[in-house]
């Protein structure tokens, strides 16, 4: 466990340093900032629109950076051979995984921490006070980028950065559409069904944890809703980075 | 003790070392020498537990380098260390010893002191992305011995410094021995190995062709100018046959 703490913060600095990052973190705020203007060209509905394109662009933005960060997470270890100074030390495996996988998730929360804190300035400066349903929103959003962190892990470690974040970006697209894949297997024929059905079961239901659009209309999520969605993280992030060790270890450096 | 005994490793079909049997003693300063592709970067990271060998085995005082418990007394320099590029210095050799039980609780004058015995206390603040290829070596030196090792391994440890840089890592080497550290390393700096070693091995196309003192091996003659012989020796051979 310390050992996966070391490793953790170690990724944590090296990702929270990234010079690419910080310029998509400063794109960030500066949409943030300006979404007061696109709320002051909507007729009386600054409010809503601030809050959709608030949370959207947190969504996005956050996406954006994961993505990027999380692609060459374990390629970038082996193919500029620094594994090589991890693996000869007292280091297990497991340890790598989970120590990368935690590091990245600490400057994922730094960040929509940071871009959150930014929305929530802008909606109290524009009359809508404290919006604690749009934190809980964020709290989602990071359980989601959980998912997503363990897949960039998984496809990071037999592919290159450019594959990893195609294979992501058709997992997050497909996860959000899982609801509407079910509707269709009822009118499909048998082999799509099949077909739908285990596309279904495999991706991750991303959609579990999208409740913006509850939040910019004022609703929230019951107590049993918000831990089912996290445990559903839960599980399914520990399964991927399950298989993600077990690539890894048959690896040969 | 290091023991290697019938070690065969392929990549897929690409054979990288075939029946390899070695035995170096505690204290004792091993240089591993072979043609490029010869074999000796594949043994070096099956000495230190980071590949497993397909046949065979590797042994540290008895047990295999794979166990966290030998590893914790290896020191490992990888050939052109690679390093976290926005981190410091200092920041990468603390993160280095927390890997370790026996280093994690170290204290900050203790890890000064090793960038310091390597010459890197003055850029210990710089990010490694700036720093030279000859630093980058000594912080691979540097982040090798933070455990305080018995065993220590340096692949191609003196490329890309420049007189100075060999000297002082040569002395730091010296210094090792001084304290009774087992040191295997790989290089093509022949004069450097001939001043170094006690023992050498020669690995060519995989196999070993000579494992023993470095008098025995030159014979009076100079190092480079016998191994040379010894290859083409072995390729004449070769390609007779």
């Amino acid at each position: 466990m310390r050992r996966t703490i070391v490793i953790a913060k170690n990724t944590f600095k090296e990702t929270i340093r990234d010079r690419i990052m910080y310029g998509i973190l400063v794109f960030s705020f500066l949409f943030l900032f300006s979404i007061t203007v696109i709320g002051s060209l909507s007729l009386g509905e600054d409010l809503f629109i601030i809050r959709s394109f608030g949370l959207a662009g947190i969504y996005l933005f956050g996406l954006i950076i994961t993505i990027f960060l999380g692609a060459s997470l374990i390629y970038k270890e082996v193919e500029f051979k620094t594994i090589y100074i991890i693996l000869s030390k007292p280091v297990k495996d497991s340890e790598v995984i989970l120590g990368k996988f935690f590091g990245l998730l600490a400057s994922i929360i730094a960040l929509i921490g940071s871009m959150g804190l930014i929305y929530l300035l802008v909606v109290w400066f524009n009359g809508g006070g404290f919006d604690y349903r749009a934190m809980l929103a964020m709290v989602l959003q990071v359980f989601e980028f959980s998912i997503i962190i363990s897949v960039l892990i998984l496809f990071s470690t037999f592919s290159t950065p450019i594959a990893s974040t195609i294979y992501t970006i058709v997992v997050v697209y497909c996860g959000h559409l899982l609801s509407l894949m079910f509707n269709y297997v009822a009118s499909a024929g048998d082999f799509q069904k099949y077909l739908l059905l285990g596309a279904y079961y495999l991706f991750p239901n991303l959609e579990k944890f999208n409740i913006r659009n509850l939040v910019v209309h004022g609703f929230g999520i019951t107590q049993s809703e918000f831990l089912l969605t996290a445990g559903y993280a839960t599980i399914y992030t520990s399964l991927v980075l399950c298989l993600a060790h077990l690539i890894f270890r048959k690896k040969e450096f | 003790m290091i023991k290697v005994v019938n070690v065969s490793k392929n990549y897929g079909e690409q054979r990288a070392v075939n029946n390899l049997s070695l035995g170096i003693e505690k204290g004792s300063i091993f240089g591993f020498l072979g043609p490029n592709g010869a074999g000796k970067t594949t043994t070096i990271k099956m000495l230190t537990g980071i590949n497993s060998p397909d046949q065979g085995k590797v042994e540290i005082d008895g047990w295999s380098p794979e166990l966290s418990s030998v590893r914790e007394k290896i020191g490992f320099k990888p050939e052109e260390p690679h390093f976290y590029e926005y981190l410091t210095g200092l920041e990468f050799i603390k993160f280095a010893g927390n890997l370790f039980e026996r280093s994690y609780q170290k204290k900050e004058s203790d890890y000064l002191g090793v960038m310091e015995s390597a010459g890197l206390y003055g850029v210990r603040d710089k990010i490694i992305k700036h720093y030279s290829k000859g630093m980058r070596q000594r912080l691979g030196f540097a982040q090798a011995i933070i455990n305080d090792p018995e065993y220590i391994f340096l692949d191609e440890p003196l490329e890309g410094l420049d007189p100075i840089g060999r000297r002082e890592l040569k002395n730091m080497i010296e210094r090792l021995k001084s304290q009774n550290k087992t040191i295997f390393f790989n290089s093509h700096i022949l004069s450097d190995i001939e001043i170094l070693c006690d023992q050498i091995g020669i690995i060519h196309k995989w196999k070993l062709v000579y494992s023993g003192s470095v008098l025995d091996f030159c014979r009076g003659e100079d190092l480079e100018k016998r191994f040379i012989e010894e290859i083409e020796k072995i390729e004449g051979s070769h390609s007779v046959a």
